[in-house]
Order: C-alpha cells, then structure tokens, then sequence
C-alpha cells in the first residue's frame, strides 16, 4: 500500500505549483537520509582502518569525487525535468583537451579557461535544441553526443595526450589549497550552496520540478517548459565543461579516455541522492551526497586492502544496502 | 553427359596450372599484405611505421586497416572483407582472442597466410605470433625491482582493466620474479580501469593505508604518469625516489616521469620490430620460404635515467 502512496504523489497533485512542493518536501527528507547513510559508512570504514579520518587522506576523497559531485549537479537538474545528459563525461574530456590545446598554442589563462566552457556551452545547447527543436528523446540526443564528443578528441589527439606548459597560477584551480581544503572542494560546496538556491527558492527552480512533475500541467499554467529544458541542458553541459578544466588543471594532461564512462557515476550519484529518472523528483545536495558516498566507498575499499576482484562487487552492494535502508526508512515515515 | 564432359576437360585444363601456381612464387608486387592493429593509439602508429618501412624495402603492397572501436566483432568484419578481397597475408593485434577464432580458420582455409602481433588468439589456427611475451616482461619488472629495493621491502602493483589478459599475464612474471626476493612483500594489486584520475586516487590511497611502501609496479600505462603526478604533491614529496617506481610503455609524461626523477624505469615494448616482423614473416610464408614459423618474443627494453635518449623500439 505505501509504495503505491509513495509513487502515487507526483501524479496526484494537478497544477504546477503544489507538485513542486509536495516533491520539494520529498527530497529534504530523502537527502537527509543519504546524508545518514554517509555518515554510517564511513563511520564503518573508520572503525575498520585508522588510515581513513585523516584529515589529508579525508582531504584527498573529498577531491577525488568533487568532478563526479560537480557534474552531477548539472544532471540532476536535467534528471528532475525528465531527461537525461549522458554527454557529461565526453565534454568533460573535450573541454580539457581544448583548454590544453589553447594551453599549447600560448593563448593567455583566461582564454583557455573561456574556451574549455564554450565547448560544455555549445553541447549543452546542441543537447537542448535537439531535444526541444526536433523532438528528440533525450536518451537518444546526448548519445549522439557523446559518441561526437568522444570522436572528435580522438580525431584532435590521435591517442596522445596532451600536455602543454601551463603558468602556474593555473594549476591552483586543480591543484590548490584554501587553508586545509583543496580548491575543488571549495568549488563544489560553492557551487552546490548556489545551486540549491536556485532551485529550491527560485521561481526559475519551481519551474524545473513543475516540468518534470507533469509537463502538461506545468505547460498549462504558463511554465515555458522549453525554455527551461534548453537552459537546464546548457547549465549540465557548462558545468561538465567546468569539471573539464579543473581536471585538465589538476593533472596537466588532457587524456583520450579523460571522463570515458563518467556519466554513469553522475547519474548514479543523483540517483542515489534521491533523484528520480523519471523526473520531478531530487535535489543539489542529494546529488552531491550520493557522489560522496561513492567516493568514500572507493577509498575505504582501498585502504582497507580489500581484494581488488571483489572491490566493485562490494561497491555495488554497499550502495544497495545504503539506499534500501534510506526508502526504507523514509516509506515507514510515510514519506 | 555433356556437362561432365566439359567439367572435365576444365580440370584437365586447370591442373597444370594449379601446380605452377603452387610451385612458382608470386611476384612481389602482386602480393597485398593488410595489418590490422586494435585501435588507433599511439602505439600502433609505431607498428605501422616498421610494417610499412619493411613492406616498401620487399616491395610488396601494404594496407594498414584500422578498427573503428575495440569491440570483437569489428574486428571480425574486417577480416571477412578482407578475404573478399583476396589479401596474400594478414597480420592482427587481436582485441578479442575468442571473437576472431572461426574468421580467422575461415581466412587460413581461403589460403590467406595469418599471422598475430602484439595481442594472440592462440587457438585461432594463425601460423605465428610476434610481440612481447607479457609474462616474460613482467618477469623482467620484477627482477629489476627486486635489485632496485636491495631485495626487501613492500610493494604494491597498479594495474589497468583487471580482466585483461596481457595485464594479468604481467602480474603473474612479477610474482613468479619476486619468488627470489622472499623479503619483498606484495601488500596490494589495485585495478585502476586505466583511468588517469582513478589511478591517482587509488595511487593516494595505496601510500596512505601502506605507509612503509618502498615499490608500486604500474602495470598498465596509466601507472607510471600516476605514481608521478601523487609524488609531486607536497604531501608525498618526502617519497620521492625513497618509493621505487618501474612502469611500462613510454608515454610523454611516463618519459617525462623518468626524467624528473620519480620513475626508476620503463619497461618499452618494441612496436617499430613487432611490425617490421609481422611483414617480413608473411612474406615469407607467402613465397613459402618460411613453412615451419615459431613464436618470437620481442622482449623489452628496460630505460632509466641512462639511455632515456638513446632505446630504439
């Protein structure tokens, strides 16, 4: 009976308005939970390992899941309006490699950076005009997209990474600290703050979740669902373009293969951050928690000398049990 | 009646010519060599250099016919067209051992000399295979790290896919090396999906839940630059050159880890001889002044700080 409650209530709401809200409750408790489970988790694997609540070694987790947190608050944007952007990881891979390129031919830092963006800006737009203007589904647009994107850095590199001289004012975007927090880090929870701003207290926000919630309703009470898909596609594809700067700034090598694969660890993240594939369901920081999860599962995993074979088995499981507990819990709530 | 008749007399006609065609080699430039890599990185560019330099010294015609992904059945297609095209010889980098099995006995029986480089199908029928024996390379890394550590201490091995068999064929020379060195102890085998910022991830970690580690072997091409990239942060700066380091193949930033003094060694494969010989073997077997071909093992090349400028591949 509560599963049918529980996936009854987008649907039972009727304008616009009310299913932002009911769903915007649903996430705060979601995301609360997912938090919970982090907290589990790693209070598990630093029982198991003194290695793991350090503040160098917690440091470094938080910045290696920072590009899949920052990029999956662009997806979960994509994700609450009913699509879907799995182009993430090959404009990631493209905008640093044309950042590098810019790099190489002795363009100043700011123009390199500007140009790594543009190239997230023009995908996220291509995405968006595909899936608004002809109609395509969205699944369909960014796997077009991300076969190009893929395709044209191995037309550009031929295989070779690469590696131009950077000025080292650069390379504090990647590889920088404030204080003891590296600067990624900084970037995301900056990012993550302003984003739940955005859509949470917005009218803009409201409108992202009205459209995912029941597009024709959202339609009928004058939200230009359009508008708000184009400009959702365009944000996912800049901040994946983001993520591809900073990476490039934090290895100084523009690899093939650099984001081969990531959209599913986005997606992933925003899924167990609560968001719902089929639209009008997840938040920012749900996002952002469910990559932190998977983050410092793959780091626990390691330093607690886990057989390597069984690693991504573990994984896998880890996360089940986590978000089952989490629906759980929030279904006994009558959530 | 007729009709047996006439097929008759064409095999009476053929037969002559069937036997000068078996005895008489084919002119040189008649013959159409194709040579088929896994996909286009930097490393069969080198291939395809000694396989076109060797093709043009014989004078025989060369295609270079690259795979547009690493699936199996790519791969497959190729080689369908190609015996439709009545090639003379084909030499593979095989993506999928099993995949290419039946085309390949299929291509051996249309009279096409196959021969593998780099990456075998062993079971495929194919008259040779010419590359590097991984377990042998392995066995080198491991003897080399076994002398760098004085024969005692940690080690931890990074690899790339960990299902692939090259890789893993790898590990086991290192372990079968190490057989000597009962003080070496391998305290970890970390797969890295030979993704660059995984492996440096896996890389901090590794040093953090084993901090008296003295050795990481970077098994597949993204260990080397990785191991490079954690030891230059200020954090493991005081590991430098204290954690010995041997990686393989020479990319620029493997080369450039040489260099700066955070990776003792690199084993090199040796791409230029592997293609030089998948040539110069086909032809042979195609003339038929090569009827009984062994296995070559095109070893490795271990470069340090002392022939970094000089090693040919």
């Amino acid at each position: 009976m509560s599963v049918v409650e529980s996936r009854a209530k987008p649907t039972m709401a009727t304008t616009g308005s009310s299913v932002a809200a009911s769903v915007a409750a649903l996430g705060k408790i979601r995301e609360l939970n997912v938090f919970l489970a982090l907290i589990v988790v790693g209070a598990l694997i630093s029982l198991a390992t003194p290695y793991f609540l350090t503040t160098n070694n917690l440091m470094g987790v938080f910045r290696s899941f920072s590009m899949t947190a920052i990029m999956s608050i662009g997806m979960v944007m994509v994700i609450i309006t009913g699509g879907i952007d799995l182009s993430v990881g090959s404009v990631l891979g493209l905008s640093s490699l044309v950042t590098a390129i810019c790099f190489g031919s002795g363009l100043p830092t700011a123009v390199c950076i500007g140009a790594g963006l543009l190239v997230g800006v023009a995908f996220g737009a291509f995405n968006g005009l595909l899936i608004t203007g002809i109609g395509l589904p969205p699944f369909i647009a960014t796997l077009g997209s991300l076969s190009i994107g893929r395709g044209l850095m191995y037309i550009v590199t031929r295989g070779v990474p690469a590696t131009p001289d950077t000025p080292d004012i650069f390379a504090v975007l990647g590889q920088g600290y404030v204080g003891p927090v590296p600067v990624p880090v900084v970037i995301m929870f900056a990012m993550m703050i302003g984003f739940s701003i955005l859509m949470q207290k917005t009218r803009f926000g409201r409108h992202v979740y009205a459209t995912g919630g029941n597009e024709q309703a959202a339609r009928l009470s004058g939200v230009k669902t359009n508008r708000v898909k184009l400009i959702v596609y365009i944000l996912s594809g800049a901040i994946a373009a983001l993520a591809g700067v900073i990476s490039f700034s934090r290895y100084l090598s523009a690899e093939p293969a650099s984001g081969f694969g990531a959209e599913l660890d986005v997606i992933a993240a925003a899924a167990i951050g609560g968001a719902s594939l089929s639209g009008g369901v997840g938040s920012v920081a749900g996002a952002v928690i469910g990559a932190a999860l998977v983050g410092i599962i793959a780091n626990g995993v390691v330093l607690m000398n886990i057989n390597t074979y069984a690693q991504q088995a573990i994984t896998g499981a880890v996360i089940l049990i986590a978000v089952s507990l989490d629906v759980l819990r929030s279904r006994r709530k009558g959530g | 009646m007729k009709s047996l008749h006439t097929s008759l007399r064409v095999l009476l006609l053929a037969a002559p010519l069937l036997v000068a065609g078996a005895a008489m080699a084919k002119d040189a430039k008649d013959i159409v060599i194709a040579v088929i890599p896994k996909v286009a990185v930097p490393f069969f560019d080198d291939c395809n250099t000694g396989a076109k330099q060797e093709a043009e010294k014989l004078g025989v015609q060369y295609q270079w016919v690259v795979p547009q992904n690493t699936q199996g059945s790519t791969q497959v297609k190729i080689i369908e067209d190609l015996i439709a095209k009545k090639v003379d010889g084909i030499a593979i980098s095989v993506n999928e051992p099993k995949s290419v099995e039946g085309v390949i006995k299929q291509a051996v029986a249309a009279g096409i000399k196959v021969l593998t480089f780099d990456s075998d199908s062993a079971k495929s029928g194919r008259s040779m295979y010419i590359g590097t024996i991984n377990e042998a390379a392995g066995g080198t890394m491991g003897e080399s790290m076994g002398k760098a550590l004085g024969g005692k201490g940690e080690v931890a091995i990074v690899t790339g896919q960990l299902g692939a068999s090259n890789l893993n064929e790898r590990i086991a020379g290192i372990k079968k090396a190490l057989e000597k060195y009962p003080d070496i102890k391998i305290v970890a085998t970390e797969g890295t999906e030979d993704d660059l910022a995984k492996a440096v991830s896996v890389d901090e970690a590794l040093f953090r839940a084993h901090p008296d580690l003295k050795g990481i072997f970077g098994v597949s091409q993204v260990g080397g630059p990785s191991v490079a990239k954690v030891l230059a942060t200020k954090e493991f700066a005081d590991k430098k050159g204290a954690v010995k380091v041997f990686a393989f193949d020479d990319l620029p930033d493997t080369v450039k880890g040489v260099k700066e003094g955070f990776i003792q060694g690199i084993m090199v494969q040796r791409p230029v001889t592997m293609g030089k010989l998948a040539v110069e073997h086909l032809v042979a077997q195609i003339n038929g002044t090569e009827t009984n071909p062994k296995d070559i093992d095109t070893g490795v090349t271990v470069v340090d700080a002392s022939n970094l400028g000089s090693y040919t591949k």
